[in-house]
């Protein structure tokens, strides 16, 4: 059956702000897509790997951002439409290359879409990645609706082709993973055969001063046509008290609150789609018409320092004004922008007292919810390999009693550092950064440093941007002792493939690039372990503690829920033999629940011994291992699931 | 390691294992989940925050004073310098073999296979020689696995750890070979609560050897390394002065070394240590000055006396005065070691002060 997403007529249908980015690059018909997986913006490469079932078009995830942005221009010099999609570390990571693109300029119309993650909730850091287009002068758009999603996208392949630049769009979690009715247009299938054109001007960055001038011009083209756009709007009355200028998703909020406080006739809400260029004749209207104006936008200050850079240039045209927003703590200048945050600021400003309505359901409700819900901590599921995996690294690291570390990397092992991996990851920052990091600790020695260091990263995060700097302790023979949690998918952000997984994003069987063999051949010691096995494991990683050079570790075992997905489940069903159990006379400190922290195991305070909870228990058998008092017994499951 | 716990575990991270002067005897691993020995090191794998904590009372270089020591020494000929014992002689392995395995005269060896034959216990905690690691504590239970551990190591072992696991496994009957500081750790675990009494009740003999210092593995090892022995050590040995050398035996023969140099891997903790004969042990053993095979012999309790008399009777043990001048030596040196030590207790006492 065809998928929804790839249906030719035009409709209305249910859709996910990213489901809505990825229709409208159908519609504008885009020939290839490329993206790392990152939360909040893996379901705009997989809706489109869905249609590529249906419609004749390419995705991939590459192996990181700036791959992918790389291989989506391949189609644009080559005349073809093609979007790239990444979260906000993403964009970091592709910006070398952005930054230089954007100098040569394009062909085919290409979209660089970034969903940021505004409160960090998926993340390792809080960025907005809209100062990307300030940076390489390219038009950058805002939807708030998953509906201007969808118009934004299709047109951003237009405006990209007229400037001959690429486009950026900039969503937010809030947008990418809300779902509101769409009202879709028709799916264009585009005819073009991709060409290079190798008797036309080469795609280059020189000269530079004269490409950096034309750059400028392209971004003066966009602002024209930002002028006129339907993407800016405004509701108001015509001299209002207040003018919010909103951009993204923070219209949605600001309408609210005028709504809900009834401020209709006092306040004017200017919303922005148009980010950058900001269309400066527009806003020079709306400024002259209010001496008070609040910025709504989640993360950075970029319109209200973009728009007081000019009104600065403006002066008397304008008048004097009362600028409100992040800079002048009128609005948080960290985390994500909500109604409540809205409500709040503008009762304040309108000296009304804070509205109660919500508060009386959300009040008690949230109470209600404290109460009776106990808190949750970080932890991995239970069966995951990486609880196991940790134990044995601390255990090697104690005995190895000199102050060792890990210097960790993004995944869901970064949870590593707090009590579900026994706070064993001492930093973590960007993809790959772990291994560079160890391969410079892995040269302090000349100066008296004398404590090991196992930096991990996960399979994907190995090719994404390890290598290089694994590469980069072999070159420069750094001690560098690597642990690859190898768990076949890339798990935090939803079991994409990756070049270990032999499968691609559209689902097609490919080689599977073997890590051991890579490892190798860049000059590394490399063993295979099971960590399972937690204590052999253990004594493995003490002996490559031991040893000098290039180390990698590959612990390999599937995710404990690719192991449910695939394998339908574990073998074992786990019991604490309660005769055994000593319960607090034993000594150890209820060393199961308190200090392994299965999810699985839990201190039956009534009973004074620990048991397994047979609902969460996925029977990987690891526990057995843990008991001082060998209480905790495994057994194949079928014995106990016939009755 | 930081734990939860300000009685028990902290105490002990903070006052012995952070100051360095754990003497890895292994009392406080293998007791719970928190505590464990590896490669010549005892090491604290999480922070416990149980209510009933032993660690720390069993420990012999805590300064915890809450376990009772009781001498079961009842009749003494007096308590000297190398303290209570009702007998002191000099002895050796009747059986040839036996002594060349061992350690001088063979006399642990052998003691140990005449109790396992004769049912006096089932198994013993010795030390093994690490086969190129760290020697560690190991469960034996037959003369070919007691002669494969024979000979001394010089360094401490944790072999208390294999007899704690021993108890937990339900053992009983069990003779322990050990340092002076692990005679002590066992006369302390036997006052500790809640279960101190009931696990040394598993252990029928102890049997202490005399120490003036044993050597931090990893340090020797990595001395050893740079001094390009390659391959396990077979057997270590420092012969009685004014050889001044430490001696090992590996496939490519024997290596000495200045003993000067062997002195600063000395464990940090040994200072402290005031009991070069074992005196908490039932019977102490030790090197005979001037008597390559031949070992000293110190029977301390009426169970020691009781098993060293049957292997004498029995002629697995022969027996000989002990020359008066070398308990004159062995006086005075032990009388030497008391007397650093108690200088050593001062200097930290005074520091921290």
């Amino acid at each position: 059956m065809m998928n929804e997403i790839s249906r030719k007529r035009g409709n209305t249908l249910l859709l996910q702000g990213n489901e809505a980015i990825a229709r409208g690059a159908l519609e504008a018909g885009v020939h290839f897509s490329a993206g790392y997986p990152g939360n909040p913006s893996s379901e705009i490469v997989e809706t489109l790997a869905k249609a590529s079932k249906d419609l004749p078009l390419y995705v991939e995830w590459s192996t990181n951002e700036k791959v992918a942005l790389e291989a989506a221009t391949a189609a644009s010099f080559s005349g073809c439409r093609a979007i790239a999609s990444m979260k906000q570390n993403g964009v970091n990571v592709a910006s070398d290359f952005l930054t230089n693109l954007t100098l040569s300029g394009t062909k085919g119309g290409i979209v660089l879409v970034s969903c940021d993650d505004p409160g960090g909730i998926s993340s390792t850091n809080e960025e907005d990645a809209r100062v990307f287009a300030q940076i390489s002068d390219i038009p950058l758009l805002e939807p708030a609706t998953p509906q201007e999603a969808l118009d934004m996208t299709r047109w951003a392949f237009e405006l990209s082709e007229h400037i001959q630049n690429i486009v950026m769009i900039r969503s937010v979690s809030r947008l990418s993973h809300t779902r509101s009715t769409v009202k879709t247009g028709e799916i264009f299938e585009n005819p073009g055969i991709p060409y290079y054109d190798v008797n036309g001007p080469p795609f280059n960055t020189f000269p530079i001063l004269l490409k950096h001038r034309k750059r400028h011009e392209k971004l003066a083209q966009a602002m024209a046509l930002f002028e006129q756009s339907p993407f800016n709007r405004y509701d108001g009355p015509d001299a209002p008290q207040l003018l919010i200028i909103a951009s993204g998703c923070c219209w949605n909020y600001a309408s609210e609150a005028v709504d809900i406080l009834g401020l209709e006739d006092q306040v004017g809400i200017l919303k922005l789609g148009t980010i950058w260029p900001l269309p400066q004749g527009l806003l020079k209207n709306f400024l002259k018409r209010a001496e008070r104006i609040l910025f709504v936008e989640d993360v950075e200050p970029f319109v209200e320092d973009g728009v007081m850079s000019f009104a600065a240039r403006l002066g008397e045209e304008i008048g004097i004004k009362t600028w409100l927003g992040k800079g002048s703590g009128h609005m948080p200048d960290t985390g994500e922008t909500s109604p409540r945050l809205l409500l709040e600021t503008l009762a304040g400003l309108f000296d009304l007292d804070p509205p109660t309505g919500s508060e009386v359901v959300a009040g008690p409700a949230r109470s209600e919810l404290q109460q009776n819900i106990p808190p949750r901590e970080f932890g991995f599921c239970p069966g995951c390999p990486h609880r196991a995996s940790f134990n044995a690294i601390k255990t090697a690291l104690a005995w190895d009693n000199r102050e060792g570390f890990v210097s960790g990397d993004i995944g869901c092992y970064s949870m590593g550092m707090w009590p579900t991996g026994f706070n064993q990851v001492k930093s973590v920052h960007a993809m790959g950064s772990g291994v560079g990091l160890a391969s410079g600790y892995g040269k302090l020695e000349k100066f008296g440093f004398d404590q090991p260091v196992i930096t991990v990263v996960g399979d994907s995060t190995f090719f994404h941007a390890s290598i290089p700097a694994l590469i980069n302790a072999s070159f420069n023979r750094a001690d560098l002792f690597l642990v690859i949690l190898d768990n076949s998918a890339t798990a935090m952000t939803g079991f994409q493939p990756h070049p270990g997984t032999g499968k691609t994003a559209m689902g097609e069987e490919t080689m599977i690039v073997e890590m051991e063999d890579l490892c190798s051949s860049l000059g590394a010691e490399v063993q295979i372990a099971d960590p399972y096995e937690m204590s052999r494991t253990a004594q493995t990683i003490y002996d490559l503690l031991q040893k000098r050079g290039q180390r990698v570790l590959i612990l390999r075992r599937k995710c404990a829920l690719v192991q449910e997905r695939e394998e339908g489940g574990f073998p074992f069903h786990m019991e604490v033999q309660q005769e055994k159990c000593l319960g607090e006379a034993c000594g150890c400190g209820r060393y199961c629940a308190r200090i392994f922290r299965c999810p699985g195991i839990f201190f039956n305070k009534e009973k004074g011994k620990a048991e397994i909870d047979q609902v969460i228990c996925v029977g990987c058998g690891v526990c057995s291992e843990i008991c001082p008092q060998k209480a905790i017994e495994k057994t194949p499951k079928g014995v106990h699931d016939v009755a | 390691m930081k734990s939860v716990n300000p009685k028990g575990q902290k105490t002990l991270i903070e006052d012995v294992l952070d100051q360095g002067i754990c003497v890895k005897c292994g009392a406080c691993v293998g007791l719970c989940p928190y505590f464990s020995y590896r490669d010549g090191q005892v090491v604290a794998l999480d922070a416990c925050a149980a209510e009933t904590w032993r660690c720390l009372q069993v420990c012999p270089r805590a300064d915890y004073e809450g376990t009772s020591l009781e001498r079961e020494i009842k009749d003494t000929r007096g308590d000297r310098e190398i303290g209570p014992y009702s007998e002191i002689r000099a002895a050796r392995a009747k059986d040839r073999k036996t002594r060349n395995g061992g350690q001088y005269g063979g006399i642990v060896s052998a003691l140990l296979i005449r109790a396992l034959e004769k049912g006096f216990i089932k198994s013993a905690v010795v030390t093994d020689s690490g086969n190129g690691l760290s020697p560690s504590g190991k469960l034996v239970r037959s003369p070919s696995e007691i002669l494969e551990c024979a000979g001394s190591r010089y360094s401490a072992s944790g072999c208390l750890a294999a007899l704690n696991t021993a108890i937990s496994a339900g053992e009983d009957h069990i003779g322990v070979v050990g340092l002076p500081c692990q005679m002590e750790a066992l006369a302390k675990t036997a006052g500790s609560t809640p279960d101190g009494e009931e696990r040394i009740r598993r252990v029928t003999v102890r049997i202490g050897l005399f120490c003036t210092w044993a050597l931090d593995y990893r340090k020797l090892r990595t001395y050893l390394k740079e001094k390009n022995i390659r391959g396990p050590v077979k057997k270590y040995d420092i012969p009685p002065p004014p050889s001044e050398v430490f001696r090992l035996l590996t496939d490519d023969g024997w290596s000495d070394f200045p003993l000067g140099e062997i002195r600063f891997l000395v464990q940090k903790g040994c200072s402290l240590c005031s009991d070069m004969t074992a005196e908490w042990a039932d019977i102490s053993v030790g090197t005979l000055e001037g008597q390559d095979d031949w070992n000293t012999v110190v029977v301390r309790t009426e169970r020691g006396a009781e098993f060293f008399h049957e292997a004498v009777h029995a002629g697995f043990v022969e027996a000989e005065e002990l020359p008066g001048k070398n308990l004159d030596h062995l006086e005075e040196a032990a009388a030497n070691k008391r007397a650093r030590a108690g200088a050593a207790r001062q200097e930290r006492t005074d520091q921290r002060t």
